[in-house]
C-alpha cells in the first residue's frame, strides 16, 4: 500500500507542477504575505520611532523606553498571521479546484478506481499532496518571518508555533476544497464552492445576534477563525490541533464517499 | 451546477461579505439578512430541483452504499463537532513563547494553592470577550483557570457585567476584573504580575490601611460639606480599606502597617524631621500618594517631589476645552480625557470617561533619581490648554485665551513613579501619584464624571503588595529593534519581487513545455 | 493464465433508464469474446460493471467465482481494462507512466521492469517511450493503454473500442496484437467494427437496448453468412432513426 500511495503521490506532483497554476499561486502568495509582512514591520518601526523620539516623550512615557505592548509579536506577528490566512482562504481554492474534478472530466477516474486502487488511497494519496503544497506556500513565506524572529529574539519555538497554525489550518481549508472538488467535474463549480464554505464556515459572528446563546457558542467553535489565533501567539493548544485534524479528516472521507457513491451511481 | 443554487451561492457570500464589510457600523443589516434569507431559499429549491432531475443509485447494493457512506459523513461531521465542542475545556497546550507568557510562574501557582488550602470565598476572575486585548489575554486568563483552583474564570461582555462588577466603569480597556464577593478590582494592562497583585489584594485578610496626614492644612476627611472631604474616606471604607490619620506628624515613623500614605494638598512646609521620615519611608518601598493644588506651597511640593523626580511648577492650567458643569465655566475647570490607556492608575478612563479637574497643578518629570526608576505621566490636558503663572486672575475669568507665543497642549495633571529600592530580591519598589488637583475629590465633585475612579485607581495601585509574591513582569522584553529599514527593505526586494519573479518564471515554463 | 466470466441477471438503470436488461452471459477462459451492438446497447455499461468501476443494479458478474459486487479488489487485480478512447495522463512519459501503473498494480524491482520491457516490446512502443503521452498518435495512444492493461499479466483484458479512429495499418497491427493474447488472457473485446469482431473473436455477444440479441461462436457466424447479416436480422437499422 506505502508503494502505491507513493506511486500516486508523484503521480500527483507531476500533474501539479506541469499546470502553471501551482506557480502562479506560489507566486502570489509569496509576493502577497511578503508584501504585507513588510507593511507591518515598516508601521511597527514607525511606532518605534514615535515612542522612541526624544521630542515626543515629553508628552507622557518614560523617556526611551516603549511599553512593553508594542512589541513585535503583537504589532507584526499577530496580524501578519491573520493576513496570511485570509490570503491562504484566497489561493488555496485555485490548487484543488483541479485535484478531482480535473480526473473526473478527463475520465482519468476510471483508470484509477478500476486497476485495485482503493477510494481512500487515492484520496488519501491527492490529500497529501495538497497539503505537501500548501507546506511549499509557507515555506515561501516564511522566510522574512524567520529572519525577524531570529533578530527579534522571538524564538524559534515561536515560529514553530506559528507556522503549526498556518499549516493545520491551510490543511483544513484545503481538504474543504478538495472535498468540493470531489463531488464534481467543473473546474469552476469546484472553485466557487471551495471558496464559499470556507468563506461561510470562517466566523459564525454575523449569525450570533440572530440565534440563542447555546447555538451561537456551538457556531463559535465550529468557525474556522475561533481556533487560528492562539497559534501566532506561540502556544499550541491540543483542542485546535484536534479541530483542524478533524475538518481535513472529514474533507478527507467525502471525497472518499463522493467516489464510492459515483460508483454507486 | 444550474441557475438557481449557484445564485443561492452567490447571494449567501454576498450577505456574509456584507456583513464583514460593515460590520463596524452595525451589526446584520437588513441587507444581509435579505440576501441570506433569499439565497438560503434559491439554493434550498435548487438542490431540490436538482436531486429531481437526478437519476440512479438504483438496485440494493447502489442504496446500501449510498446509505453507509451518507451515514457515515453525517456520523464524521457530528464527531467533529461533538469533540469540537467538548473540547472547548481541554486545557493541554504546548506554550511555544520565549518567555512562557501563557504559562503561570511559581510565585502564583504557590499563591493559587495557598488560597486553594485557605479556602473561602473563591475569585473570580471576569473576562471581557470584546475588551481590545481580549484575544491577547485569553490565553493568560484560561491558564488561571486551569491551574488556580482557588480561581473561577467566567466569560462576560461590556454591556451585562457580573453584578458585583455594575459600579465598575468599563471600556474597551478593561479585560479583566477580579471579584470577591462584592468588591472587586479592575485590573489595568492585564499581565500576569497584574492579575495576581489583584487576586493577592482581593484575597488579603486585613483591610489596607490607608494613612493620611495631618497637620499642614491638608483636605479634612470629617468635613461633611461640600467642599470637604469626608466622601474620600466612605469611598476607602466602601472599598474595604481602612483610613487612617496620621496623627503625630513628628512621629519618629510612619507605622508599619500603613500600606498607603496620602498627602492631600499640604498648605505649609513639613518640618525638616517630618520630611526626612517620609524619604526614610518610601526608601524602604513606601507608598505615596500626593493631592497638589494650584497656588499652594510647601516643601513637599518644593523639595520632597522634586527629589524623586516630579516638577511641579507654580501655575495654574488652564485650557480653552474646560468644563461647562461648573458654573463658573472658565479655563480653570479642566476636562480631563487624554490618558495613558494601559497605566493601572487611568486604566479604565478614556475619551469618554472624563475627570472634572478645577484648578489643577501641572505634575511635570524631571531627572530620576536612579536609571531603574520608572516615571509617567499618565494624565493630560488638552491640546489646547496652556500654563498660567497669574493665578489670581485666571481664577477671577480674566485669561480666556492663551497669551500670544504661550506653549499649549501637553500638560501632564497625573504622574506616577516606580522605584525599586532596597537590597531585597527583587528589591522593594516604592510607589508615589502624584495628583496635580485635590478639588477633584471634594465631597461635590468626587462622584461627578469618573473622580471617583481615579482616586481608587491611584490607592489600589499604592496599595497592592506584589512584593509578597516577588512576581517580576515577564516583560517580553525582546529585541525592539528587529531590522534596520535597510534590512527590512533588502529583505523586501528578495521577497516580494526576485522570489516570486522566480516562481513565476518557472511557472511560464512549465507552461511553455505543456504546450511544446 | 485466464479467467472465465459469468454474467448472471445484470441490470443496470439510471432512473427510468434500463441501460442494461437482465444480461447473463458466460465467458470461457481464454477466449476472445466480441460484444457489438448499436449506440447505447449497454456495451460500455457492461464493461464498467465488470471491471467494478459501476455497480450493477441488479445481478452480479464473477470473474473465477468472485463477485464484482462483493469482492471487487480481487476481481480488479485479475483484470486489465483498456478503456475507449483512452484516457490517459498527457503530461507523463510513456515510460513513466508505464512504470506508475506497474507499480499501482503492485509490481516492483525486477519483476515490474521485466513487465514494463515485455508490455514496450509486444506492443511496440519502443520508438515512442521517452515521449509525452499528450504527443503521440491516437494509435499509440490506444498501444499505451493496452500496454497499461497488459503489465500485471491479468487472467482477463478488457479492450473497448481499440481501433475507433485508427489509420487502417494501425487497425491491422492492433488487431494482430489482439489475436496474439488469445489463450493467454480471456479477452473481452467491445467494438463496432462487425468485421473486426469477426476477425477476431472466438464468440460475439450481440446487444440491442440493455438485452442479448444474440450469441454466436465464429464458426455459427460464418455458417450464417456474415455477422453483418446477424445484426440486421437481429437489430436492423432502425437504430440510426431513433433520436
Amino acid at each position: 500500500m506505502i508503494r502505491r500511495l507513493w506511486a500516486l503521490s508523484r503521480k500527483e506532483l507531476r500533474q501539479l507542477f506541469a499546470s502553471p497554476i501551482a506557480y502562479v499561486v506560489l507566486t502570489v502568495y509569496v509576493a502577497l504575505t511578503g508584501i504585507y509582512f513588510f507593511q507591518h514591520l515598516v508601521s511597527y518601526n514607525q511606532l518605534l520611532f514615535v515612542y522612541q523620539s526624544e521630542g515626543l516623550t515629553a508628552g507622557g512615557f518614560d523617556q526611551g523606553t516603549v511599553p512593553s505592548q508594542i512589541n513585535v509579536l503583537n504589532e507584526v506577528f499577530v496580524p501578519s498571521a491573520d493576513d496570511f490566512g485570509l490570503f491562504l482562504l484566497v489561493v488555496l481554492p485555485l490548487v484543488t479546484m483541479r485535484v478531482f474534478a480535473e480526473e473526473r472530466a478527463n475520465g482519468t477516474d476510471e483508470l484509477l478506481l478500476t486497476c485495485g486502487l482503493r477510494p481512500y488511497e487515492v484520496a488519501l494519496a491527492k490529500h497529501g499532496v495538497t497539503y505537501f503544497f500548501v507546506l511549499l506556500l509557507l515555506l515561501g513565506s516564511a522566510i522574512y518571518p524567520a529572519v525577524v524572529v531570529l533578530r527579534a529574539g522571538l524564538g524559534l519555538e515561536h515560529l514553530v508555533a506559528l507556522y503549526s497554525g498556518q499549516l493545520l489550518y491551510g490543511c483544513a481549508v484545503a481538504s474543504l476544497g478538495l472535498a468540493c472538488s470531489s463531488f464534481t467535474s467543473s473546474q469552476i463549480v469546484a472553485a466557487v464552492l471551495g471558496y464559499a464554505i470556507p468563506f461561510v464556515l470562517l466566523d459564525f459572528a454575523w449569525l450570533s445576534n440572530t440565534v440563542s446563546e447555546s447555538v451561537a457558542a456551538v457556531l463559535r467553535e465550529v468557525a474556522l477563525l475561533s481556533h487560528y489565533g492562539s497559534f501566532a501567539r506561540g502556544v499550541i493548544e491540543l483542542r485546535h490541533v484536534v479541530y483542524f485534524a478533524g475538518i481535513a479528516g472529514l474533507g478527507w472521507l467525502a471525497s472518499v464517499a463522493s467516489l464510492e457513491l459515483a460508483r454507486a451511481r | 451546477m444550474s441557475f438557481l443554487p449557484a445564485a443561492g451561492v452567490v447571494m449567501i457570500l454576498v450577505a456574509v461579505g456584507s456583513y464583514y464589510a460593515t460590520r463596524s457600523l452595525h451589526g446584520f443589516s437588513a441587507f444581509s439578512g435579505a440576501n441570506l434569507l433569499l439565497g438560503a431559499l434559491l439554493l434550498a429549491v435548487g438542490v431540490v430541483a436538482q436531486a429531481r432531475r437526478f437519476r440512479g443509485f438504483s438496485g440494493a447494493e447502489s442504496r446500501r452504499v449510498v446509505l453507509r457512506w451518507s451515514a457515515s459523513l453525517v456520523g464524521a461531521l457530528a464527531l467533529v463537532v461533538g469533540v469540537d465542542v467538548a473540547a472547548r475545556g481541554w486545557t493541554s497546550r504546548i506554550d511555544l513563547t520565549l518567555d512562557h507568557s501563557y504559562t503561570l510562574s511559581e510565585q502564583t501557582i504557590a499563591l493559587c494553592q495557598k488560597l486553594a488550602q485557605r479556602g473561602g470565598e473563591p475569585i473570580q476572575l471576569v473576562f471581557f470577550e470584546d475588551a481590545l486585548l481580549a484575544k491577547d489575554v485569553r490565553l493568560l486568563v484560561a491558564a488561571y483557570g486551569d491551574r488556580c483552583p482557588a480561581v473561577e474564570t467566567r466569560d462576560a461582555r461590556r454591556r451585562e457585567p457580573p453584578q458585583a462588577a455594575r459600579d465598575l466603569y468599563t471600556t474597551t480597556a478593561t479585560t479583566v476584573i477580579a471579584c470577591r464577593g462584592d468588591v472587586c478590582d479592575p485590573v489595568g494592562y492585564p499581565s500576569e504580575r497584574n492579575i495576581t497583585s489583584a487576586i493577592l489584594r482581593l484575597s488579603r485578610e486585613r483591610a489596607v490601611h490607608v494613612y493620611f496626614t495631618v497637620g499642614h492644612g491638608e483636605i479634612d476627611l470629617a468635613s461633611e460639606s461640600d467642599t470637604g472631604y469626608a466622601a474620600v474616606a466612605a469611598t476607602l471604607r466602601d472599598q474595604g480599606m481602612d483610613p487612617k490619620a496620621l496623627v503625630s506628624p513628628a512621629a519618629p515613623d510612619v507605622p508599619e502597617d500603613a500600606d498607603v500614605l496620602v498627602i492631600g494638598a499640604p498648605e505649609r512646609d513639613f518640618l525638616p524631621e517630618e520630611l526626612a521620615v517620609l524619604e526614610r519611608y518610601l526608601s524602604r518601598g513606601g507608598r505615596l500618594l500626593v493631592l497638589a493644588d494650584a497656588g499652594q506651597h510647601s516643601n513637599v511640593y518644593s523639595e520632597l517631589l522634586p527629589r524623586w523626580g516630579f516638577v511641579l511648577d507654580d501655575s495654574v492650567v488652564l485650557d480653552q476645552a474646560a468644563s461647562p458643569l461648573l458654573k463658573e465655566a472658565t479655563p480653570v475647570n479642566l476636562l480631563v480625557h487624554l490618558f495613558a490607556p494601559y497605566d493601572p492608575v487611568t486604566r479604565n478612563l478614556s475619551q469618554r470617561t472624563m475627570l472634572l479637574f478645577p484648578r489643577a497643578r501641572p505634575v511635570g518629570l524631571g531627572r530620576k533619581p536612579q536609571p531603574d526608576d520608572k516615571l509617567a505621566q499618565v494624565a493630560f490636558a488638552s491640546p489646547r490648554s496652556w500654563l498660567s503663572q497669574n493665578l489670581a486672575r485666571a481664577l477671577a475669568g480674566g485669561e480666556l485665551q492663551p497669551p500670544a507665543g504661550a506653549q499649549t497642549g501637553n500638560i501632564g495633571v497625573v504622574a506616577t513613579g516606580r522605584f525599586p529600592r532596597g537590597t531585597g530580591e527583587p528589591p522593594a519598589e516604592a510607589r508615589i501619584v502624584v495628583i496635580g488637583d485635590r478639588d477633584f475629590a471634594q465631597n461635590r465633585l468626587l462622584e461627578a464624571l469618573y473622580n471617583r475612579d481615579l482616586l481608587l485607581n491611584a490607592v489600589r495601585w499604592l496599595g497592592n503588595d506584589e512584593q509578597a509574591i516577588a512576581l517580576t513582569d515577564k516583560g517580553w522584553t525582546p529585541n525592539q529593534d528587529p531590522l534596520t529599514l535597510q534590512q527590512t527593505v533588502a529583505y523586501f526586494y528578495f521577497l516580494a519581487f526576485a522570489l516570486p519573479e522566480t516562481l513565476l518564471l518557472l511557472g511560464i515554463y512549465a507552461w511553455w513545455r505543456q504546450r511544446a | 493464465m485466464s479467467a472465465k466470466i459469468e454474467a448472471q441477471g445484470v441490470c443496470k438503470r439510471f432512473g427510468k433508464v434500463v441501460a442494461l436488461d437482465a444480461l447473463s452471459l458466460e465467458i470461457a477462459a481464454g477466449e476472445i469474446f466480441g460484444l457489438i451492438g448499436p449506440n447505447g446497447a449497454g456495451k460500455t455499461t457492461f464493461i464498467r460493471i465488470l471491471t467494478g468501476y459501476w455497480l450493477a443494479s441488479e445481478g452480479d458478474v464473477r470473474v473465477d467465482g468472485l463477485s464484482v459486487t462483493r469482492q471487487r479488489f480481487q476481481v480488479q487485480a485479475r483484470l486489465g481494462y483498456a478503456c475507449e478512447q483512452p484516457k490517459l495522463y498527457p503530461d507523463h512519459r510513456v515510460d513513466k507512466f508505464l512504470h506508475m501503473m506497474g507499480e499501482l498494480r503492485g509490481l516492483a524491482g525486477a519483476k515490474l521492469r521485466r513487465a514494463t520491457d515485455l508490455a514496450v516490446e509486444r506492443l511496440g512502443l519502443g520508438p515512442v517511450l521517452h515521449r509525452h503521452i499528450g504527443v503521440l498518435s491516437k494509435g499509440f495512444r490506444q498501444r499505451v493503454a493496452l500496454a497499461q492493461a497488459i503489465l500485471h499479466e491479468p487472467a482477463v483484458l478488457v479492450v473497448d473500442e481499440p481501433t475507433v479512429g485508427l489509420d487502417p495499418a494501425q487497425q491491422i497491427e492492433l488487431r494482430r496484437i489482439l489475436v496474439g493474447f488469445k489463450g493467454q488472457h480471456t479477452v473481452v473485446l467491445c467494438t463496432h467494427q462487425l468485421h473486426e469482431a469477426e476477425m477476431v473473436c472466438d464468440r460475439v455477444a450481440l446487444l440491442d437496448q440493455g438485452r442479448l440479441a444474440a450469441l454466436a461462436t465464429a464458426d455459427e457466424i460464418r455458417a450464417g453468412g456474415s455477422l453483418e447479416a446477424l445484426f440486421l436480422a437481429k437489430v436492423g437499422t432502425h437504430h440510426e432513426e431513433a433520436p
